[in-house]
């Protein structure tokens, strides 16, 4: 029974990661398409790096495009300055997107500012941001700053094709995923649990509220600034649009619907909503542009309404219903 | 000096603005605990709604509040009973799951009928300036300003002097002892959401009159009258006015002295700093 169960649970990511490895040669003819996988990559890993914040720790960030916009700023000027490469880039701007988060959340933590707050606090710091990097001529200013343009040079991280970049954010998204079970299950992971579910209460069991927030909102800027490095070189410019409120906004949509806190519901959520919203724009064009912005709310107000747990439960359920019939069949 | 002194007088009169939009939101959040956040866009579509009624009807934005308050009543009553109310004894992350899903919703609404690009009303009575000594100011201004106070001023005497009114302050006090003393709670949030969202009708009627409007300036709104009410405080109507001129002000400063992009950078920072150092806001009792 324990090893059949060992087995199950090593198929279940397995599995996944096999097909996810075959797609781009099963789309390999379209461009678009390849496109679209990849955003949709982009966006699971932003929404699980949130999840580890605002689903575990319960703290509604609202600053994802912030800590992205520094890491694709950070990567991308040292490409254009110094021709050092988004590798390295990619760590230095998880490592600036860590230093500002600290800067931030300290004292946010320390003065206890929390919920309603926190949420609205953060959202005001990426238009901060995108104002700062607006105004800030050496590095930013208003209009585009081009990355080079190679044809495939692993040196720069720019590729003719998409192919190359999907593969680049499936390597993320593992990370990512890996990170969120690890710390799930140790003791930070029960910490930010506890706090999430109760502040108070965790903090009168001791939980160390302000050093477990903190450490939170480290990794989860980490993983999202450094993403930030291979968004620059996805695009292929910097802008200070970048730091989008819009943004944000869609990635803590994407972990609530997809459940908070557990592993692979935001990765879920991804999957399903951003293809959702690549296909419409597809398919109704420039005419209804904001169409999907409108579904993902009603779908959001829905699943918060009525499914608290986020769509990852029905595959909980799903799971469970399975696991259920074949024992009842044996007794 | 010249320019600093006509730039206080300008934040001035559109702080008188933001702090009848921040009044709102105050008086949702006061009474049930709950932040809107897309009460800026319930500005924006005041706004529109001004728009429509003024170049359908050739009614002046200034006087399209009459038409609007009670339109924006009943939007704030139906968004309460359909969403906010269920709301009410969820945990707080649904709380800004549910009012963060309204907002982009009511945003891509206004995308969809409006589409993006910027629409304003061709005139308003009140227009042009008057010259005092070296300041102009501008009429429409002035009297969207004052427009604002004496609205500001209504509610307070409202809050102060009706029934309901005072049911709406004992709610936010001390609900279980208001209910106590007869107060029906499920009125007292309706109305309160209602009255909070009919509000912005006022402040998007005067703000017609000189603005154009489009479907992402609620966003801005939403975190202007946020600032606001971190720096008000809940309780005091006197506060949140001074606020909302310090905020202004502000805005006006940066925009005229520094750099015109550089309006939401002071009023983000005002707000984050004094959610550090003040989290109770500089006026507020609770």
């Amino acid at each position: 029974m324990d090893s059949r169960s060992k087995r199950n649970r090593l198929l279940s990511w397995l599995l996944p990661l096999l097909a996810a490895l075959a797609l781009p040669w099963l789309f390999r003819s379209n461009q678009y398409n390849l496109m679209l996988l990849t955003t949709v990559l982009l966006y699971g890993v932003l929404a699980t790096a949130w999840n580890i914040i605002g689903g575990m720790a319960g703290q509604f960030d609202l600053a994802a495009g912030g800590y992205l916009g520094l890491g694709a700023y950070t990567a991308g000027t040292l490409l254009l300055r110094w021709n050092i490469t988004p590798w390295l880039g990619m760590i230095a701007g998880g490592i600036v997107a860590v230093g500002f988060a600290v800067l931030v959340g300290y004292p946010l933590f320390r003065f206890k500012v929390r919920e309603v707050w926190y949420a609205l606090s953060s959202a005001a710091l990426v238009s901060v941001l995108r104002v700062v990097f607006l105004m800030w001529e050496n590095i930013g200013g208003p209009t585009e700053r081009y990355l080079p343009f190679h044809q495939f040079s692993l040196y720069h991280l720019r590729f003719g094709s998409y192919i190359p970049f999907y593969y680049i954010m499936l390597l993320f998204l593992a990370s990512a995923l890996l990170a969120s079970a690890w710390i799930r299950n140790r003791k930070l992971g029960y910490h930010l649990l506890a706090l999430g579910d109760n502040e108070d209460a965790a903090e009168v069991l001791g939980v160390d509220a302000r050093t477990c927030k903190l450490k939170a909102l480290m990794i989860y800027a980490f993983i999202i600034g450094a993403v930030g490095g291979v968004y620059a070189c996805l695009y292929g410019f910097l802008h200070p649009n970048f730091f989008s409120s819009s943004l944000s906004l869609e990635v803590s949509i994407l972990g609530i619907v997809g459940g908070l806190g557990i592993t692979y519901g935001p990765l879920l959520a991804s999957i399903l909503l951003v293809s959702a919203r690549e296909l419409l724009r597809a398919s109704l064009g420039g005419q209804l542009e904001s169409l999907y912005l409108g579904i993902y709310s009603i779908v959001l107000i829905l699943i918060a309404l009525f499914r608290p747990q986020g769509i990852a439960s029905f595959i909980r359920v799903l799971a469970a219903r399975l696991r259920s019939r074949p024992s009842r069949s044996r007794v | 000096m010249q320019s600093i002194i006509q730039n206080i007088l300008n934040g001035t009169m559109m702080g008188c603005v933001y702090a009848l939009i921040a009044l709102g939101l105050s008086l949702i959040f006061g009474v049930m605990n709950i932040v809107n956040f897309a009460h800026g866009e319930y500005v924006m579509l005041s706004m529109y709604f001004t728009f429509w009624i003024g170049s359908l009807w050739g009614i002046d934005a200034v006087a399209t509040p009459l038409i609007t308050f009670p339109l924006l009543f009943l939007f704030g009553l139906v968004t309460y009973y359909l969403v906010i109310h269920r709301t009410l004894r969820q945990k707080y992350v649904t709380q800004i799951a549910v009012t963060v899903g309204l907002m982009t919703l009511l945003r891509a609404v206004a995308q969809i009928i409006w589409k993006a690009q910027p629409r304003a009303l061709p005139y308003s009575v009140i227009q042009g300036n008057f010259v005092l000594g070296d300041y102009t100011i501008m009429l429409s201004r002035l009297v969207s300003a004052l427009a604002s106070v004496a609205s500001i001023l209504l509610v307070h005497l409202f809050l102060s002097r009706t029934w309901p009114g005072r049911a709406i302050r004992a709610a936010s006090d001390d609900l279980d002892a208001a209910s106590l003393a007869g107060v029906n709670y499920a009125w007292t949030y309706a109305l309160a959401f209602g009255l909070g969202s009919a509000l912005t009708a006022v402040a998007g009627g005067v703000l017609m009159a000189f603005q154009q409007v489009d479907p992402t300036m609620g966003l801005r709104f939403g975190l202007l009258s946020f600032c606001i009410l971190a720096l008000a405080g809940l309780g005091s109507t006197l506060g949140l006015l001074i606020s909302g001129v310090i905020v202004g002000i502000a805005e006006s400063l940066a925009m005229g002295l520094w750099d015109p992009r550089a309006r939401s950078l002071v009023v983000y920072l005002i707000f984050v700093v004094v959610l550090w150092l003040r989290p109770r806001g500089l006026f507020g009792r609770k």
